[in-house]
């Protein structure tokens, strides 16, 4: 599904990735963990198309296909979804309009009838409950006044919404209180199936207990120092990342 | 400055048979104060921005009677529901398609003028006050009477068309009794090929009265548009200002709001579009005279291409108006590297118990925000779309009529696409 190789990534003449390779399978999920500065996020904005990176090397492949030259909406489109560790409040738009907008161009995309305002109501109201959240942060403008967990929950209902096949959850634990992560979780956790992939860039285990990652890739100063299952978090944890230093 | 086709048409208007002899000294009056200085300069302080030498190069004349319609002209595109529509053509009144709601008593100016003159203060009058008075049509005044509560909304509709250089000034008084309500639309549209409208519009909101003020200038874009508001507002009055701003090629707002009784409010909103060359800008006195007052300013452009725009507000406080609660916004997007925008805000606090904020932003468009939606399958034609009417809707939030604002959105959402 994901190919990435010999990435090499430049922010303002420094260098932040140094030689990325990566295949991620249909079906898997992939946790990628490290410090930060260490160039977790760099990596899931480059994957989702984000402009201000320079790439120096390498490439990134999406079903077999080159992607660099893809603009953020043609990825999206295709099924490629990043959730923002910081998600943007965009003052003035509606969250519904927002979202009912962003399925509409998908469903377009994809060749299938546009929703109505009541199609799309009924199923947002599912996803909604899906991930616990008030149908009153749908009324506001997208993410103002949203706490940081509130934030997240609803990146997770874009995702449910949006049905992407890559999802790229960046720092999604973070600013979640236990009981909402475990919400967070349930949700992912219920979208995974065997066409679907995930790459979960955290900082700490904590999410990882709740959703189980196929493969733990340790990223230490633009490199992938440790590949492992699931046990090389658990390893993380108990021992930090000093060990893995050069 | 060359002026002398303002003479010509000066000495046309005298010989006009509706002149009486109350209104000809203060027509001459005016007219040589104007002449004297001519149009403002880019040196004059607050016209810097301004261009207005259109206005001494283009031989712009009186409206005559040929300039009328011959047959009723065609008002659908502006439809608004439920209002009632008084329709000036040219400066011409169009009484077969006009229509006025009760509680309204309607007069020329002119005969307001006579029956009120010496309540008609001018105040700190500029180059255009003077042309006004010395060139003004008979206009149109309201007389709402103490009480009345005039449900439907009345909007002027100012149609400028044809290939002539056609200047027209028309007069405009609102006078509202105590208690009383009214929702006033201005609503300037046609297609001129060279068209300078210098209106100016007198509101005197008595006490505990309310008035909703809404103007649209939706001119074509080769007119000159220059509108100069006076507005005084006695005790515990409300005014509510709305403008809607895409058409013109010079459209210059002038407001001035005396805060002359205790409790009086007003909110001034405006949105500004623009592309191309347009210079679209407002300049806006706010005078707290007297305590307890709450003012607040909220401007916004959006501008694209060559296009510029100017924001000039001060709020005056004076010494013994204490507890005024005043804003001040200003905020701009730039939708190119060539649009240019002058922003300033000013307070001028003379009391020492008030509450007084202002603020300016101007930038372009959010590039995180532009990301965030496109990441969502947003093309960069929509999401910009998106942002721009999401910094700009707020605007609209004062318009507590339905019907006009959707007719407003409508036009803003053609302009955006």
């Amino acid at each position: 599904m994901l190919k990435i190789e010999n990435l090499h990534i430049d922010v303002e003449d420094k260098s932040i990735l140094k030689g990325i390779n990566l295949t991620i399978m249909p079906g898997e999920m992939h946790a990628i963990m490290g410090r930060n500065g260490s160039g977790k996020s760099t990596l899931a904005n480059v994957i989702a198309g984000k402009d201000g990176y320079g790439i120096i090397a390498g490439d990134i492949f999406y079903n077999g296909e080159s992607i660099l030259d893809w603009s953020p909406e043609d990825r999206a489109l295709s099924g490629i979804f990043m959730s923002f560790q910081y998600p943007v409040v965009i003052p003035g738009v509606n969250n519904t309009y927002f979202l009912k907008a962003a399925l509409n161009a998908k469903r377009k995309h994809n060749g299938e009838k546009e929703l109505d305002a009541a199609g799309f109501l009924k199923l947002i109201k599912e996803k909604l409950a899906e991930v616990d959240m008030d149908p009153k942060y749908l009324q506001r403008a997208v993410n103002q006044g949203f706490s940081g967990g509130e934030k997240k929950r609803n990146e997770i209902l874009q995702m449910l919404t949006l049905e992407p096949t890559l999802s790229i959850l960046d720092e999604t634990d973070s600013g979640l209180d236990i009981d909402a992560l475990k919400i967070v979780a349930a949700g992912v956790n219920k979208y995974r199936d065997a066409n679907r992939s995930f790459l979960v860039i955290t900082h700490y285990q904590r999410l990882l207990k709740y959703i189980e990652p196929d493969f733990v890739h340790v990223l230490i100063d633009g490199q992938i120092m440790k590949s492992g299952e699931k046990d090389l978090a658990l390893e993380l944890e108990e021992k930090g990342y000093r060990w893995l230093e050069a | 400055m060359n002026l002398s086709n303002y003479r010509t048409e000066f000495d046309k208007i005298l010989n006009r048979d509706y002149i009486t002899d109350v209104v000809r000294p203060m027509r001459k009056d005016a007219f040589e104060n104007f002449f004297k200085t001519g149009f403002p300069t880019q040196k004059w302080e607050n016209w810097q921005y301004t261009n207005l030498s259109t206005l001494v190069t283009e031989p712009f004349r009186l409206s005559e009677i040929p300039d009328a319609p011959k047959f009723s002209p065609e008002i659908n595109p502006y439809e608004i529901e439920n209002i009632n529509t008084i329709v000036i053509y040219n400066g011409h009144y169009q009484k077969a398609i006009s229509t006025v709601p009760d509680g309204v008593q309607l007069l020329s100016s002119l005969d307001y003028f006579e029956k009120n003159s010496n309540e008609v203060e001018s105040l700190e009058d500029s180059p255009f006050d003077h042309l006004n008075t010395a060139f003004m049509d008979s206009g149109v005044s309201f007389v709402i009477s103490q009480d009345t509560n005039v449900k439907i909304p009345v909007r002027i509709l100012f149609i400028s068309n044809g290939e002539e250089s056609i200047m027209s000034n028309p007069r405009i008084y609102l006078d509202m009794g105590d208690s009383s309500s009214f929702t006033f639309i201005e609503h300037h549209v046609g297609d001129a090929a060279s068209f300078f409208q210098n209106a100016s519009f007198f509101a005197s909101i008595g006490v505990n009265a309310s008035l909703d003020h809404i103007r649209i200038q939706s001119n074509s874009t080769t007119t000159q548009n220059m509108g100069n508001l006076k507005i005084k507002q006695e005790t515990d009055s409300q005014y509510a200002f709305t403008q809607f701003t895409d058409g013109s090629k010079m459209g210059r707002t002038n407001i001035n709001v005396h805060l002359n009784g205790q409790g009086a409010n007003c909110a001034l909103n405006g949105l500004a579009l623009s592309h191309g060359k347009q210079h679209l800008s407002n300049y806006i006195i706010v005078e707290h005279k007297v305590p307890h007052c709450t003012s607040s300013q909220l401007f916004k452009s959006v501008l694209r291409e060559k296009s510029s725009g100017t924001f000039n507000g001060r709020t005056i406080v004076q010494k013994n108006a204490q507890k005024t609660d005043a804003s001040q916004s200003n905020k701009n997007l730039l939708l190119s590297k060539d649009a240019l925008m002058n922003s300033n805000p000013q307070l001028e606090i003379h009391a020492d118990d008030v509450r007084c904020t202002h603020g300016s932003t101007t930038g372009e468009l959010d590039a995180d925000s532009l990301f965030y939606l496109r990441s969502r399958g947003l093309d960069l034609r929509m999401a910009k779309s998106l942002l721009v009417r999401g910094f700009a809707t707020e605007c609209f939030d004062t318009i507590q009529n339905e019907k006009v604002r959707s007719f407003i959105m409508k036009r803003f959402n053609n302009w955006l696409n």
